[in-house]
């Protein structure tokens, strides 16, 4: 048993006798009224969506899950491949639960897989991940004048992002894969 | 290193943010309000079970240790500058702050409020003020060409709180205003209340299931009188047994005003600041002392209505974020998580 503090992406949660996964949430605190967080989940054996507000300090049965590192490998149709690196054991995991975030997977990073009795319910990504530009228009004098602060870039995954007009082909960048956004030149 | 990269991208919204801080306060000027500023290190904080103080402590040049903490609203201190009597109404536009709470989303811990008292007047006169005051931004912001969504410039929609329930629970409100009954509507309603719970916390388990994801969807929305045990600082109804002459307003479901009729009953308030402060020490939060000099303020305080906003999410509507990140320079999340 837990209580709202511990909702987040990717908790699971036991709600009439039925198990549900955190795809999103949201504090709001009206102030001069309770507190609360606004969830989404999605139902760990239908699949289905629903959404479910909780009051603040409220009890929320949290399951215990298991937590294992695995490692991207590939996508294999309407599933991706990853890796336990404790036991080399390949597994399959629908698009369905990872959701919007398949967009950020690239070929050998890590990410923490929940399990519950054996199969992942939630994948959690590292909170940025390194990318390589592979196609960026070049900066045009005067753009920075115009209000052209940034630009779309391509990335190695295939995933388009705005970055600084400063950012050329080639570069290593960071992404907050939270927000979605550029997070900095890799220091790597 | 992505501080600049933020600032840059959310340039657009810098500058909106800019102009519309200059607008409220020439909205205020224009009819004679005079702009107050308060001390942002208290050495008690706002008593609402809901809203948590930051700690701080200070020095003097002895370096002997003061405890206090940031303030919440500027509140108890403007009651304080009415209560001394300016024969003026008041505006301050401060930075508030708040413990516990999301970085980005719908909160960051420091946001900007404007917070205005009118006098002689009750809460409908702020329900027009802030209609006015949409409507002289979104006309400042048209003249620097900002494009601005049609629904804030219009008439906001006025909801008594008794027609929510009835049209979204299907109940008679004025039967459902003391615990007991609350509780056992909670009980109907399928939930499973403690019972030692308070009649705000029942009341926020249906309204908040029920009734709020409906609010302020396609305009924005003022809903008024509260019940009377959710009064908080405002002054209960003699029109309307029962309920308090509290409003708040929400825009795209999210909530962007909170008014009232202000109490100027000091014993009363004074009981209610106690029932706030067990209420903290029940659910085992940090015990502030009862700022007396408030008490005495509210004593002295003129017949008065006020009202208080976040200037933050003022800009969100007009500049249609979502995240109150986009609309600052640098929130918490960019300085502690990036």
């Amino acid at each position: 048993m837990g209580d709202t503090t511990d909702i987040r992406k990717g908790a699971v949660i036991r709600h009439n006798n039925e198990l549900y996964v955190v795809t999103s949430c949201q504090f709001v605190n009206p102030g001069k009224g309770q507190a609360f967080t606004k969830t989404k989940l999605k139902n760990i054996s239908s699949g289905k969506g629903t959404e479910m507000t909780y009051k603040s300090g409220e009890n929320v049965d949290v399951v215990e899950v298991q937590r294992q590192n695995i490692q991207f490998l590939y996508k294999n149709g309407e599933f991706f491949s990853f890796m336990n690196t404790d036991s080399y054991e390949t597994l399959d995991v629908s698009s369905d639960i990872i959701g919007d975030d398949t967009k950020y997977l690239k070929e050998g990073i890590m990410v923490i897989a929940s399990l519950y009795e054996g199969n992942v319910v939630a994948i959690q990504l590292p909170k940025k991940i390194v990318y390589k530009v592979i196609t960026a228009p070049p900066a045009v004098k005067g753009d920075t004048a115009g209000g052209n602060v940034t630009k779309e870039v391509e990335l190695d995954n295939g995933l388009k992002i705005h970055v600084p007009i400063f950012i050329k082909e080639g570069e290593e960048i960071l992404v907050n894969t939270e927000t979605g956004e550029y997070g900095g030149r890799s220091a790597e | 290193m992505s501080h600049i990269f933020h600032i840059s991208k959310n340039k657009q919204h810098i500058i909106m943010r800019s102009h519309i801080v200059r607008l409220i306060r020439e909205f205020f000027w224009d009819q004679n309000f005079l702009e107050v500023e308060t001390p942002h290190i208290l050495k008690t904080a706002g008593q609402e079970p809901n809203i948590q103080a930051m700690h701080i402590t200070i020095h003097n040049e002895h370096h002997e240790p003061f405890y206090g903490y940031l303030h919440t609203y500027p509140e108890y201190a403007m009651k304080k500058l009415l209560a001394a009597g300016f024969g003026n109404n008041i505006f301050s536009i401060c930075k508030s702050f708040r413990d516990h709470e999301s970085f980005g989303g719908t909160h960051n811990p420091e946001f900007t409020m404007i917070e205005w008292y009118r006098l002689d007047h009750d809460f409908f006169a702020l329900m027009d003020d802030m209609e006015r005051m949409f409507q002289y931004i979104a006309q400042g912001l048209k003249i620097k060409n900002f494009d601005v969504p049609s629904s804030l410039e219009k008439l906001w929609k006025r909801t008594h709180m008794r027609d929510l329930w009835r049209e979204y629970v299907g109940i008679e409100l004025d039967n459902y205003l003391d615990v007991s009954s609350m509780y056992e509507l909670c009980v109907e309603k399928g939930f499973r209340p403690n019972k030692e719970e308070s009649y705000e916390e029942l009341f926020y388990r249906i309204f908040l299931d029920a009734i709020e994801p409906n609010l302020g969807v396609d305009e924005p929305q003022i809903i008024y009188y509260y019940p009377a045990l959710m009064a908080s600082l405002s002054k209960r109804s003699t029109k309307e047994p029962g309920y308090a002459e509290r409003f708040e307003s929400y825009i795209d479901g999210v909530e962007i005003a909170n008014g009232f009729t202000e109490l100027t009953d000091a014993q009363e308030q004074l009981e209610r600041l106690k029932e706030d402060k067990n209420e903290r020490a029940r659910l085992g939060l940090d015990d502030y002392e009862i700022d007396k000099d408030f008490v005495e303020a509210v004593e002295h305080l003129p017949a008065c209505t006020g009202n208080s906003m976040g200037i933050d999410r003022i800009v969100q509507a007009f500049a249609g974020c979502k995240n109150i990140n986009d609309v600052l320079a640098l929130p918490a999340s960019e300085i502690f998580q990036s």
